[in-house]
């Protein structure tokens, strides 16, 4: 019965990110593993963050402008760019490149340790695979999101200003204080990277569990990663909304 | 990671401070910069017999200058007029016992706030202590429906609502 | 206790089972201390299989096995004990990317003791000399080839100086040349540090000079066991078919496709 399956696999989904946080230990080996991995999925996922950011930046800036000028209020678009940006797009778009780039690679790496018996092999020395492999990733990721989410927010935010205020002319001093008049601190700002955390996790979550449990084969491993890809982005949609939901009362 | 390690936990800090300092910056630069407002503030509340559209988080301004915001509103069962809790920052604990309170828009279809206009008399208001002084809400369109209907002058069905509420408007001009 | 102290594997009456399919039964060995044993058969007959149940990875289905003279434990902390004195070489060599071959090799040593870092820098170098590859301290696995990956493999699976070693087809993908210093290799550390090595494999000819004694494994069972002049001398046609590398005979050529059992 596929119902009773999806279940079973949902469980077992579960009982593996269990067992991803018991494994997580601080040593000295952990953090370095933990360093290598934030430059693997952080820092080298950068440039798709800038690139994505500044053009999400400029059409928001163009789409809103058109869109405000019926009720004359397009010098007020930096309102909706903020806010915009901040609740939904910022988290959620950096969410999806991430699962691109990093969820993707996630899968593929653990999918071929899985493949050349490297999985094995520390299970066989007596280490936790789960610890060496998959803990680190996981971290790196809840780490990294929100930062790249940050990255994702200037640019955005900094396109959208070279497109409000040198192309279509709106006032500087307008375009920075309704912008600031509008993004509540708490409400906005800091949910946003309460996202990003949640969805970095999820996405490691996910393209780990994939990838930890692939077939021990090339094809194997190349299913593994599609499976990643497609799974995380719909999770993190999914959250996405049940944040939203709870967080904006 | 012999050779590579220095390189590699450089480019690793560079990216973390570059990511924080991207924070800081976007807090400062594109956020209206509350971050614990929920600190030192104390307690007013007024009663309103029209809230427009006031929710709560709304600002509470005194010449325009954002000095609180609302905490809680509610409907006061036995008078069916609303209570509002207002959190007042610590900053500003000398209004005077006749404050009063008016529900302003910002822009014709912007957010409500409440505006609050000080008096003149030597007491102050104390935390948890009432504000006699109140305005409700102008209801705009109700407004502009009488206007339309009437013919522009005075009429007899006029409400009781709209009466006392048509005359202090015309005196201080209308919301800003 | 004395019989215990000179086997160190010992399977009785073992079966293992995959899931629904048994893959062997009736197993019955006994493998003595400080020698060389080569596990023979056709692909698929279920050799890994039998070194699964010896690493723990593998519950018997029937039967005891026994590494050391104590059952092969269940439980988590004492199987991890188990596993710490038994060195692997897996077919897929399994070392991690992100490592040198230094950082592989010390790996083991860095995880399982205390040994301060010039310590185990000194081991890793004995080990990686050991097989001869003290110059590829520094290189990441992807530059190695096929045979020096290998023995990088082996010098890592000898850190801990385990007492029992289990080789699971060391010589696939290899040349001539290199297969002659992996048997060599093998031979030397098993008789240098004492070891009790296990050899799974299909290449007969290259390892039964070495080994001092052999079993073969076919049709789900042990079909032969004894030293390897016996093997070659023997008469039974299931032996002489894969000795001589025949495609047909007792072990039939076409079979109904089935997993492969490793």
């Amino acid at each position: 019965m596929p119902v009773a399956a999806t279940i079973r696999s949902l469980g077992r989904a579960g009982l593996f990110s269990l067992s991803v946080l018991r494994a997580s230990r601080p040593t000295a080996d952990f953090l370095a593993e933990l360093v290598r991995e934030i430059y693997k999925i952080g820092a080298r996922s950068l440039p798709i963050i800038a690139v994505g950011g500044a053009f999400v930046g400029l059409s928001l800036t163009l789409l809103g402008y058109r869109a405000l000028e019926t009720y004359g209020a397009s010098n007020q678009v930096s309102i909706l760019v903020g806010l915009g940006l901040y609740r939904e797009l910022a988290p959620v778009l950096t969410a999806l490149l991430f699962v691109g780039r990093a969820g993707s690679s996630i899968a593929a790496e653990l999918g071929l340790m899985r493949a050349t018996d490297q999985i094995t092999a520390l299970g066989l020395m007596a280490i936790d695979p789960v610890a060496k492999a998959v803990a680190p990733r996981f971290w790196a990721a809840v780490i990294t999101l929100p930062l790249l989410v940050a990255f994702f927010a200037s640019f955005a935010i900094a396109a959208s200003w070279f497109q409000g205020v040198q192309v279509l002319g709106i006032d500087n001093g307008m375009f920075w204080q309704a912008m600031k008049d509008a993004v509540d601190f708490h409400d906005d700002f800091a949910t946003s990277f309460v996202k990003a955390a949640v969805f970095g996790g999820t996405a490691a979550l996910v393209a780990s569990y994939v990838g930890y449990h692939a077939e021990p084969t090339i094809e194997g491993t190349s299913v593994a990663t599609t499976r990643a890809v497609v799974n995380a982005s719909l999770l993190v949609l999914m959250f996405n909304f049940v944040l939203s939901a709870f967080l904006f009362r | 990671m012999a050779s590579r390690g220095p390189r590699l936990e450089f480019a690793v800090g560079a990216f973390l401070l570059l990511a924080l300092a991207s924070l800081l910056v976007l807090a400062i630069a594109s956020t209206n910069g509350r971050f614990g407002f929920g600190r030192d503030t104390y307690s007013l509340t007024a009663r309103f017999t029209n809230l427009g559209q006031l929710r709560p988080n709304a600002p509470v301004k005194i010449g325009g200058v954002t000095v609180g915001r609302v905490e809680k509103i509610e409907l006061d069962p036995v008078k069916f007029d609303s209570v509002v809790t207002l959190a007042i920052d610590g900053r500003f604990r000398e209004l005077d016992a006749d404050t009063s309170a008016s529900i302003q828009t910002a822009g014709l279809l912007g957010e409500s706030y409440v505006a609050l206009q000080p008096g003149g008399n030597p007491e102050l208001l104390q935390p948890g202590d009432e504000i006699v002084f109140t305005q409700p809400a102008v209801d705009l369109i109700q407004m502009v429906g009488q206007y339309m209907f009437s013919g522009g002058g005075n009429n007899a069905p006029a409400d009781d609502a709209a009466a006392p509420a048509a005359s202090p408007a015309d005196e201080e001009g209308t919301t800003p | 206790m004395t019989e215990h102290d000179a086997i160190a594997v010992r399977l009785s009456g073992v079966r293992l089972d995959r899931g629904e399919r048994t893959i062997l039964s009736g197993l019955d060995l006994a493998v003595p201390r400080g020698s060389i044993t080569a596990v023979l058969g056709p692909s698929g007959s279920g050799k890994s299989t039998l070194l699964s149940a010896l690493t723990g990875e593998l519950v018997p289905a029937a039967g005891t096995v026994e590494v050391f003279g104590r059952p092969v434990p269940r439980r988590q902390r004492e199987l991890l004990e188990l596993r710490k004195s038994i060195g692997v070489l897996l077919q897929g060599n399994g070392l991690l990317t992100d490592l040198t071959v230094a950082e592989n090799v010390a790996l083991p040593l860095r995880m399982h003791t205390r040994l301060p870092r010039a310590v185990v820098d000194r081991l890793v170098e004995m080990k990686l000399h050991a097989v001869g590859l003290r110059a590829a301290a520094d290189l990441f696995p992807r530059e190695l080839s096929g045979g020096m990956a290998r023995r990088v493999a082996l010098a890592r699976a000898i850190a801990l100086d385990p007492p029992l070693m289990l080789y699971d087809e060391p010589l696939t993908g290899l040349d001539p040349i290199a297969s002659g210093v992996i048997m060599n290799l093998i031979s030397e550390l098993n008789d240098n540090l004492g070891l009790t090595s296990i050899i799974v494999t299909h290449h007969v000819h290259e390892t039964l000079p070495v080994a001092d004694r052999a079993i073969v494994i076919a049709n789900g069972g042990i079909v032969f066991s004894g030293t390897p002049a016996e093997l070659e001398a023997s008469d039974d046609p299931l032996v002489r078919q894969f000795l001589r590398g025949e495609p047909d005979g007792p072990i039939a050529f076409d079979r109904a496709p089935r997993t492969e059992a490793a």
